[in-house]
């Protein structure tokens, strides 16, 4: 127990460190700046400065944690920290449930259940790094520390693009979960698409009333009936291949009514 | 039926009786094109002829439909009348719960006679998180949005290919729009066509 809670400062440093880099250093992550909850909770304009404060903070934590020797003060202020991301979190998640949290690097995705576990691992891990006494590593010790990094890194949403999407993409490649249809079957909406690009559409759309009333298939020709007033307006497109000027039509006087 | 698309069909490569513009190929001529009237309706105000909502009840040939700004509708299918549900279908599949665009004409007692009704219709963009058996998980604004392949239906429209059946051309993380038909009080939709960028 004791080498575990010696463990703690320095994965908790090293997670702190990144974060501060980020905030600190990357240009981006100020531009939207103006884009997370951190802008809701002190107002836009002073977002920035807001999150350079947070970045010194982190800092600041990361570096008493990192530095000897180890003191009960350091574990309580990283606690703090943490609880302050929580606090922060749920914040986002009540007030701005579509802003990001600003928390690693800009992104897009709002705060979500992945944030509060990784925030709420950061605190037990602070509380845990409280009673840190001088403790000699083992590498044990050390498979543990980088096992937290990862489960530390894998609740990072601002990092999924770089291992999550890949290996879903490399799973769909393996797996076709979409694998092509059985070719013949023509889906009615691959036919409306080529009526939408044809001059026989284009001549009668604008008197069209209602959307496709009837279609069926006959003679290699599939046929798409729609309302036109108290007319019909019926189209005959064909199944096979793609060409739009070969989209006939005419305006009858059968009614739309069947 | 069959009579009525014989009729049709006539009129299309014969010229039966009773076509008023019929083309061998091509288009209309324009004053076919020029001859509906632009809608009669002051920039902001509510569309007479359109309605929105969720069904509440299914009487006879009548929905009663609840807008989404709690105003009741009552809207008539008639025979001619086009209805959506992931594609032409019928009067039958509207059910209590299903959300509607409604297009027609307000009759002087109210009710709005459909021309085209659209069930559970929905347009969103998103980006593809993860691809599963069958199933687009989109991510919309945060939201998880699960979007059903329909064998038959669904469509995919690449901007560098022709329109097709085949899906299996989306990546995840990419950007994309899903047109489809919203399971009613889900978050699941099956997908009529989605739009990718490449």
């Amino acid at each position: 127990m004791q080498g575990i809670a010696a463990l703690q400062p320095y994965v908790i440093s090293l997670f702190l460190l990144w974060a501060a880099l980020l905030k600190l250093l990357d240009r981006r992550m100020r531009a939207q700046a103006g884009q997370t909850a951190l802008a809701g909770l002190v107002g836009p304009a002073r977002a920035v400065p807001a999150l350079r404060l947070v970045g010194v903070l982190e800092l600041a934590v990361a570096a008493a944690l990192l530095l000897p020797p180890p003191s009960a003060a350091e574990g309580v202020a990283a606690a703090a920290l943490s609880a302050g991301f929580l606090g922060y979190l749920a914040y986002a998640h009540r007030v701005a449930p579509t802003s990001s949290c600003g928390c690693l690097g800009a992104h897009s995705r709002p705060v979500d259940r992945r944030g509060f576990v990784r925030a709420g691992l950061l605190l037990a891990m602070s509380l845990v790094a409280i009673g840190a006494e001088p403790y000699p590593m083992d590498p044990s010790l050390v498979a543990l520390g980088l096992a937290e990094a990862v489960v530390l890194l894998g609740l990072s949403a601002e990092l999924d693009r770089h291992w999550l999407t890949p290996l879903r993409r490399l799973r769909v490649r393996l797996r076709r979960p979409l694998a092509p249809p059985s070719p013949g079957e023509v889906p009615l909406e691959v036919t409306l698409r080529l009526l939408y690009l044809s001059p026989a559409y284009c001549s009668a759309s604008a008197l069209l009333t209602s959307d496709v009333q009837d279609t069926w298939d006959e003679d290699g020709l599939r046929f798409v009936a729609y309302g036109a007033g108290r007319r019909t307006a019926v189209f005959a497109a064909p199944l096979a291949g793609g060409d739009p000027s070969a989209v006939r039509v005419a305006l009858t006087e059968v009614p739309a009514l069947t | 039926m069959t009579s009525r698309r014989q009729l049709l069909k006539s009129a299309l490569l014969g010229g039966g009786a009773g076509v008023v513009a019929a083309t061998a190929l091509g288009s209309l001529g324009p004053e076919a094109a020029f001859g509906a009237a632009a809608p009669d309706v002051a920039p902001g105000a509510p569309d007479p002829d359109f309605a929105e909502g969720r069904i509440r009840s299914v009487k006879e040939n009548t929905l009663l439909v609840l807008g989404s700004n709690m105003v009741f509708h009552r809207i008539r299918i008639v025979d001619g009348t086009s209805l959506w549900k992931l594609g032409p279908t019928t009067f039958d599949q509207a059910k209590p719960g299903d959300g509607l665009y409604a297009r027609g004409v307000r009759m002087p007692d109210g009710v709005l006679a459909a021309e085209a009704v659209w069930l559970n219709i929905v347009n969103i963009k998103g980006h593809v998180r993860n691809i599963t058996a069958e199933r687009i998980h989109l991510d919309h604004k945060g939201q998880q949005v699960l979007c059903h392949r329909v064998p038959g239906k669904s469509v995919a429209i690449y901007s560098d290919a022709p329109p097709s059946g085949d899906l299996s051309l989306l990546r995840v993380g990419q950007h994309v729009q899903v047109m489809g038909a919203w399971r009613p009080d889900t978050n699941e939709v099956d997908i009529a066509t989605v739009f990718s960028a490449h």
